[in-house]
């Protein structure tokens, strides 16, 4: 192991303070509504739009995406084939991918996104948009809830509430930064 | 030079002051608006505090179990003692790979460590990838800010900016079009990254897990289309489980920009198949502010931004007066500990009003680390003379009734006869730079009060029997 690892250590060691206590988190609820969920990602940009079920699914994304060309899922029957092999050329052209999302967040509007759901890593951010589709009975109140019903958080994984978006000119809200353009949640 | 004179030329445009103070309130509105619509909000920052505390006083515990999970997961785990050593070490791991262009995401560790410039000299392409950043990477810039690297540009600079390095029609301010100029400039560079560095906002002792928050969503785009990620950490980033981590996701964005929770929360736990993952766990200098306990709280800090925005003199002096990597009252108490000669002016460029230590959701005690170096710098003889021996002679003048009642006559006379050329000299007095003094009083209060006529003697209460 390097010198500077064990010197790292050693002065941690040497200069931490007396062990205080780890507190426990309580698991904070509240309101768990659609209602509420909707509400919230409106405010961030994003949008809910709720299928009849699954079997509707095709039809509502040809309703909502007419001019997407290039469409990558495994929920329904995409244009592109994707997986984790695919370069990053074909990625790159990919106009709309639909995945399946796990756990609604309603304090916040996120939605849990694991590996296992994206085909490719890149893809949820790569696109240009990016429908989820969410089973209502996931909705929980807060991050707590949330990250009590995962089992972990897996190879990598995220929450994505919202597009990509960016304030850094003088403050002006700009949806569209690197990642995809706009988020449809597809509730049922 | 003082924060206080590079402060001076940031004033020197007073719309451009106002306008930047205005900003950063608004932020600090929303903030507040965030802030109310969760009930528990004080509680979570009790926790998140608790949980911090915890955390430092377990630290080399904390560091093994994370390295070790780290290891499990196939994660590459370096350590780097200081910014040199830390440089190093990414170049290496990108010589390795034979790769010549990095795509970063936003981290305030790479430049504390100034590694852009390291690696460019090194013949590395590095591109910023935050919006903000690549501003103020095609200007040459330090961040003036650690969430808003470019909030003191206007949207005309930024327009004048993107003319000269992408090409965009030439007085184009609009923020939309400008950002979509950036986003297809960036996307191919994402596309061409060979390896993909970014820091780290949290990283998880029980799962090894490094965790970073964007809302562009350009660390993912990166790491995701790189053969390598590397993550840049501080020893101080460690948190113990995945639950704690509920708490300081509800706090960070709310207190930052006023959003619920950053548009993307990524977890990044082990690489990809036939890529690689490197973090490099740094201490530069956080070991020693450890054994401070002063001043150890400190790295409790989860760069929320939050005390800059609401900060009188922050908001009214500009990041870049400050003259480090962590501008802002945070920024005040971090830097004596790195370089306290070179910072010495900044722990005094505070009002020590407390706004900080209010709206902090990890309940730092900044106004009072404040304050406690400027114990420590005077003790040190790093206080500027004229501030020195200003206070020297006022603290001989309170301590004693007499030489106060002499010296009070003694100013409202002279304030009245003294020239405002003299009084408003500003070798003598810089406190009247910008501000009038107020007329002075013909009589002192103990004066008037004793010319009043004595009060009548009161009647003695009656004590029931
Ligand atoms: S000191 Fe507190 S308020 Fe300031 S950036 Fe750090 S966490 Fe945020």
């Amino acid at each position: 192991m390097s010198a500077s690892r064990d010197r790292i250590l050693a002065a941690a060691k040497a200069n931490k303070p007396e062990e205080l206590p780890l507190p426990e988190v309580p698991l904070f609820g509240g309101d768990a509504t659609a209602e509420r969920f909707t509400t919230v990602l409106a405010g961030i940009g994003g949008t809910v739009v709720w299928l009849d079920g699954l079997e509707s699914l095709a039809p509502t994304v040809q309703q909502l995406f007419p001019e997407a060309q290039n469409t990558a899922s495994a929920l329904f029957r995409g244009t592109v084939p994707v997986d984790a092999q695919t370069p990053t050329g074909i990625l790159a052209a990919i106009d709309l991918a639909v995945l399946q999302g796990e756990i609604g967040v309603a304090e916040n509007g996120a939605i849990w996104l694991p590996e296992a759901n994206m085909l490719h890593r890149a893809l949820p951010t790569i696109t240009q948009h990016l429908a989820l589709v969410l089973d209502r009975r996931r909705l929980v109140a807060t991050m707590h809830q949330a990250y009590a019903q995962l089992p972990g958080t897996g190879g990598y994984g995220k929450f994505v509430a919202g597009p990509s978006k960016t304030a850094d000119i003088e403050q002006s809200l700009v949806i569209g930064a690197h990642g995809a353009r706009s988020l449809v949640v597809l509730l049922y | 030079m003082s924060h206080a004179i590079r402060a001076d030329k940031f004033l020197l445009d007073a719309d451009r002051t106002t306008w930047h103070d205005e900003t950063l309130w608004f932020v600090r509105e929303k903030r507040d608006r965030a802030v109310y619509a969760v009930p528990e909000f004080q509680e979570l920052r009790e926790l998140a505090s608790q949980i911090k505390n915890h955390t430092l006083s377990r630290l080399d515990l904390y560091l093994q179990e994370f390295e070790a999970a780290a290891q499990a997961n196939g994660v590459h785990v370096h350590w780097a003692a200081d910014a040199a050593e830390h440089n190093a070490i990414i170049l290496d791991i990108i010589k390795k790979q034979g790769a010549t262009r990095v795509v970063k995401s936003k981290s305030m560790l790479t430049e504390e460590c100034h590694l852009n410039p390291y690696l460019i000299q090194h013949g590395v392409e590095v591109v910023d990838t935050d919006l903000g950043e690549r501003i103020i990477q095609f200007r040459d810039e330090a961040p003036s800010h650690i969430v808003l690297p470019a909030i003191h540009l206007k949207k005309e600079d930024v327009g004048d900016t993107f003319h000269t390095h992408l090409g965009t029609a030439k007085g184009e301010s609009d923020p939309q079009r400008l950002t979509e100029a950036a986003r297809q400039h960036l996307r191919s560079k994402f596309v061409a990254g060979e390896v993909a560095i970014s820091g780290v906002n949290f990283a998880i002792a029980e799962t090894g897990a490094v965790v970073v928050c964007t809302n562009e969503g350009n660390a993912d785009l990166g790491v995701n289309l790189a053969r390598v990620h590397i993550a840049a950490m501080g020893i101080e980033k460690i948190i113990p489980r995945l639950t704690d981590l509920g708490v300081f996701t509800r706090l960070l964005a709310r207190s930052a920009t006023g959003q619920p929770v950053t548009t993307y929360t990524s977890h990044f736990a082990k690489p990809a198949p036939d890529k690689e993952m490197h973090i490099v766990i740094v201490d530069n200098g956080r070991t020693q502010q450890l054994g401070r306990p002063d001043f150890r709280a400190s790295l409790k800090c989860i760069r929320c931004g939050a005390c800059m925005n609401t900060c009188p003199v922050y908001r009214r002096s500009g990041g870049h007066s400050y003259d480090f990597t962590v501008p802002g009252p945070i920024g005040a108490i971090l830097s004596p500990n790195i370089d306290m000669k070179k910072h010495a002016s900044l722990p005094f460029a505070s009002t020590l009003c407390g706004s900080c230590t209010d709206v902090c959701p990890v309940k730092i005690d900044i106004h009072t680390q404040l304050y406690k170096w400027r114990q420590v710098l005077g003790e040190a003889n790093e206080i500027p003379a004229s501030k020195k021996w200003g206070m020297k002679f006022m603290g001989r003048v309170l301590a004693s009734t007499r030489v106060y009642g002499l010296g009070g006559q003694f100013a409202r006379r002279a304030l009245r006869l003294l020239p405002h050329g003299l009084t408003h000299a500003p070798s003598f007095n810089a406190w009247a730079v910008a501000r009038e003094l107020p007329e002075a009083p013909k009589q002192s209060f103990r004066e008037w009060y004793a010319k009043q006529p004595q009060p009548a003697p009161q009647p003695q209460s009656q004590v029931p029997a």
